[in-house]
């Protein structure tokens, strides 16, 4: 069955400017540069890397809060570059976000009812009655009872809140949601009830998601496709079977060493140093200097993503690495 | 579809835990200055709005032969009038009652009208921060800069001393700490996720600002409001004191004030009743400002 | 500074039997206990914990937020505040007694022999005092050094925690360094004075997955070579299982069950701990849904007057009604009324499964 591609990220950029001090040049914040990938109705990207890899930036180019610098956004087939704020706002229907942060994603001062219907009030014409009988059902669809309505997120728990605000995003049945870290900062018997809650709802609304993460396991958990982001960039892009089982990106695989594991045998490659400044980035390959495997053109030539063993990867020395 | 929560889940959410207007209360209360300062404030505007009721005797009425009355318990007195009478042979506590409505009316419409425009300037000076927020701080500066009691005088020059303008005047002058708060407060809440979650839900430039954003704002607005209140007061106390406001014979405290001016060596006691009433009034209002801070903070760092 | 620790006599049954470790014990608590407030808002944040830690020894523990972890550490230090009422049987550390301890002298130890690091290094150091005033003052302070001395120390000191450049580091300000190097920061000011005992606070919580590699690393490295005893607490059960041989899990304030790694992942006694092994998502590769118990960690205003997990428990039983007893494992204690409960067959229908 051919899933419709219901986003598209076409070479996306995004350099921030800042100002230096009066009379300098103008730096650049070069938070993502270049940026593709294409995701299908139902299916899970996650997009995997350490802060300042430009995943939280993706993720505002993605729910429109800002445009990218160069490159094309495509949702639901519909170009959103030079959109008016009013086509703009039509678009918003479709895709959707939900944060990290339980505590902060919730506005403190209204009900959690009023925020539900939130959705419904800016893009639809319905009545009470019928805004009301919405957001009581999806708040069963997420646990909750018709009554919390007049709750206010302070008398919920955190896991609690990301199921609302997960409500919130569903409310207008958007083809996408982007889901940036949701449950990084959750206990982890509460998110597995977040993910489980996830999962469903994908079923159901056959939703596709963007799903930010620095956690791999989680992520093994709910992706069907992987993007490993490091300073701005894709270094590693395919199937999560293919991703897990055999990473082939250095970076990659350093991450999947560094996370603690409870069954025990740790690989041996810690990369040593830490992120890049995304204001003055390495010349060539932006991990070059933390590579066990660096070499003098990894310095020079900068790598683009190729396919190579049923993925994309960005690496100059795969065939002298790999034989 | 199966939940992914079953519903013995919802029974074992939290009972609710007490409402916020309870805790509010109860912080409130703790506070024995703010309570004092509310009942007596509470007072006042029950004297303000019964005074026809309850004064003993017209604000406006002279009764001749009996000018200058000192208050009725001590040597001289009169016990009809029990503060005594002024130059023209008015009752003081009558007057005193009646002033309350002046001063308070004055405070609560010149706080208002700053607080709307104060709030809607600020608001929009943190949304547009580039070149609208600019130019509302620099105006912003301007007024501060401005000595209010100059001011006053000019609008009076200009439109004439009344009730009305020195509302104007000191809404004037009182606009820019609310300008200040509002941008400060909307500029951390700016960049609050719940903020961002709006944008993406496509809410529009004035459901952001007022209903998204200003509500999270009002705690630290509505302690300011009270302490602009009693600041308040006190400038129509100075303008009515200058002969910018409110003029004589209506019973407003500033102007009573200022009438007693010229007989401070013979008579004191026609200064010192209107001063203690806008004493007292500036008191109970900061005290129940500082209960009002106190009560609403914790609900702003509340912490589940 | 809090006042001093009560000494309340309390009668339950310790934790900790006797123990079987022959090294000298360095840290005895027993009975801990710590309320918040008083009267009808009285919250019991720490019920009943007791732990037991020879030199040298790490020691994890783990739980949820709301276990009651980082009170426990905090009531130890003296860092509660005013609201907190402290009791305890017994505070011994190396052989002092923290509960009959003026409060000038815990403060001599707390620092000192006894040192803590938390999860957000930013936000404990404090922003305007530059890396060298800050670690100066713990050297000053505690060491009495004075003038080149202090340099000298600070220097090695960054080294020992593999700041990378560290003479140009001196100067600069907390919120200028990334999140790595305050932790290593933090951990230079919490090493500085040799301390018998450090306690973690989940240190790597809020850093980056590599970076917490490198952070764990080294607090492993320093660990051995300075022969410190190590509490760790964290929720992350894959930093237990590489980091620590003794576990301690904690439920809503109350230690539930205390074994050795890897018996706890390969026999769980208490349901808690079963479920919080369940819900890994690391161990449920292939499996369509993760297992969770249904429902929250009791608040303060719906606590169960018997066992605490009983309202979750998929093996909750009438019994439970009442406070459980403290049971012997192979390997340590359990407080259950039944030492091999997760062996039976769960009742099905309250624990969700997958698929």
């Amino acid at each position: 069955m051919s899933n419709k591609v219901v986003l598209k990220a076409d070479n996306l950029h995004k350099h921030y400017p800042v100002s230096q001090g009066l009379g300098k040049a103008k730096a650049y914040v070069k938070a993502l540069n270049g940026v593709s990938f294409e995701l299908e109705a139902g299916k899970t990207l996650a997009v995997v890397g350490e802060s300042g890899c430009g995943k939280s930036t993706l993720a505002r180019q993605l729910t429109l809060i800002e445009a990218p610098t160069h490159g094309e956004l495509f949702i639901n087939d519909e170009g959103t570059t030079g959109y008016s704020r009013k086509a703009l706002k039509e678009l918003r229907t479709e895709i959707q976000m939900v944060f990290q942060n339980p505590y902060g994603s919730l506005n403190p001062r209204h009900t959690i009812g009023y925020q539900l219907t939130e959705p419904l009030d800016i893009h639809t014409k319905l009545s009470k009655e019928e805004k009301r009988d919405k957001i009581n059902e999806m708040m069963r669809h997420v646990g909750l009872r018709p009554e919390h309505a007049g709750r206010y997120p302070h008398m919920f728990s955190g896991g609690q809140r990301q199921r609302i605000a997960l409500a919130r995003a569903m409310m207008l049945n958007p083809k996408i949601v982007v889901a940036d870290e949701p449950t990084s900062a959750l206990d982890v018997s509460i998110q597995a009830q977040v993910l489980n809650l996830f999962m469903d709802l994908q079923d159901e609304y056959r939703t596709a998601y963007v799903f930010i993460s620095h956690n791999l396991s989680v992520v093994r958990h709910v992706a069907d496709d992987v993007m490993v982001m490091y300073l701005g960039q894709a270094v590693e892009h395919g199937p999560k079977e293919a991703i897990y089982n055999a990473p082939k990106h250095p970076y990659t695989i350093a991450l999947l060493a560094a996370a603690p594991t409870v069954n025990g045998h740790k690989n041996d490659l810690t990369l040593q140093g830490e992120l890049p400044s995304p204001l003055n980035p390495p010349s060539g390959c932006a991990l070059h200097k933390r590579c066990p495997y660096a070499k003098q053109q990894c310095s020079e030539v900068e790598p683009q993503l190729r396919e190579w063993d049923g993925r994309l990867v960005a690496c100059l020395r795969l065939e002298e690495i790999y034989g | 579809m199966k939940p992914s929560v079953l519903p013995s889940d919802v029974n074992l959410m939290a009972a609710t835990p007490p409402s916020s207007w309870q805790l509010f209360l109860s912080t409130f209360c703790r506070n024995k200055g703010a309570v004092i300062g509310f009942i007596v404030l509470a007072l006042m505007v029950l004297v303000a709005i019964l005074a026809p009721a309850i004064a003993p005797h017209d604000p406006y009425e002279l009764f001749t032969g009996q000018e200058q009355l000192p208050p009725a318990f001590l040597d001289g007195g009169n016990a009809m009038f029990w503060l005594g009478t002024d130059d023209a042979g008015r009752d003081t506590l009558s007057r005193v009652m009646y002033g309350a409505r002046y001063s308070l009316f004055i405070g609560l419409s010149a706080t208002t009208l700053a607080m709307l425009v104060g709030i809607s300037l600020g608001l929009s000076a943190a949304f547009w921060p580039k070149v609208w927020g600019k130019a509302v701080m620099l105006v912003n500066d301007i007024l501060m800069s401005y000595p209010s009691l100059l001011l006053a005088i000019i609008i009076a020059a200009i439109l004439g001393p009344s009730m009305t303008n020195t509302i104007i005047t000191i809404a004037l002058v009182c606009t820019p700490p609310f300008i200040r708060l509002t941008r400060a407060t909307a500029m951390v809440e700016l960049q609050r996720e719940y903020f961002i979650a709006s944008q993406v839900m496509g809410a529009g430039v004035l459901r952001l600002l007022f209903i998204t954003i200003l509500p999270n704002c009002m705690a630290p607005l509505i302690v300011q409001a009270t302490m602009i209140f009693s600041s308040a007061i006190l400038e129509a106390g100075a303008i009515g004191f200058l002969g910018f406001g409110v003029q004589p014979p209506d019973a407003e405290w500033g102007a009573m004030l200022g009438t007693a001016r010229q007989y401070i060596q013979s008579n004191v006691w026609l200064a010192i009743w209107p001063g203690v009433a806008i004493f007292l009034a500036a008191l109970s209002i900061n005290l129940t400002g500082d209960g009002l801070r106190d009560a609403l903070d914790p609900k702003l760092k509340q912490v589940t | 500074m809090t006042e001093p620790l009560i000494n309340t006599p309390i009668t339950h049954t310790s934790m900790n039997g006797a123990s079987t470790k022959d090294a000298p014990l360095l840290l005895d608590i027993e009975n801990l206990s710590v309320t918040f407030g008083q009267g009808v808002r009285a919250f019991r944040a720490v019920d009943d914990v007791s732990l037991k830690i020879t030199q040298g020894e790490v020691i994890a523990v783990v739980g949820e937020s709301g276990s009651g972890k980082s009170v426990t550490m905090m009531a130890l230090m003296g860092l509660l505040p005013p609201s907190a009422t402290v009791r305890a049987q017994r505070v011994v550390f190396d052989n002092k007694d923290m509960l009959s301890m003026s409060a000038k002298e815990r403060r001599g130890i707390i620092g000192k022999d006894i040192s803590m690091i938390f999860q957000n290094a930013m936000s404990c150091l404090n922003p305007s005092f530059t890396v060298e005033m800050q670690l100066g003052e713990v050297l000053r302070k505690h060491l009495g050094l004075r003038g080149a001395a202090v340099q000298t120390r600070i220097l090695e000191l960054l080294e020992l925690v593999e700041m990378p450049d560290a003479k140009n580091r001196l100067k600069v300000y907390p919120h200028q360094l990334s999140g790595g190097m305050s932790q290593r920061v933090m951990i230079a000011m919490a090493i500085a004075c040799e301390p018998k005992l450090l306690i973690a606070d989940e240190p790597t919580t809020a850093l980056d997955v590599t970076v917490q590699a490198q952070i764990m690393d080294l607090l492993s490295r320093l660990q051995r070579e300075k022969q410190m005893a190590m509490i760790l607490i964290t929720h992350d059960l894959g930093l237990v299982a590489q980091n620590s041989r003794d576990v301690a899990v904690m439920y809503a304030g109350q230690v539930v069950e205390t074994s050795t790694v890897p018996e706890i992942f390969q026999n769980p006694a208490h349901p808690y701990t079963e479920a919080l092994l369940q819900a890994i998502p690391e161990l449920a590769i292939g499996q369509d849904r993760l297992n969770s118990l249904p429902g929250v960690v009791p608040s303060q205003y719906d606590r169960p007057s018997g066992c605490l997990l009983s309202p979750r428990c998929p093996y909750k039983e009438p019994a439970c009604e009442v406070p459980p007893p403290i049971l012997d494992t192979p390997t340590g204690k359990v407080r259950c009324i039944d030492s091999n409960i997760t062996s039976r067959p769960s009742h099905a229908a309250t624990l969700e499964s997958q698929v």
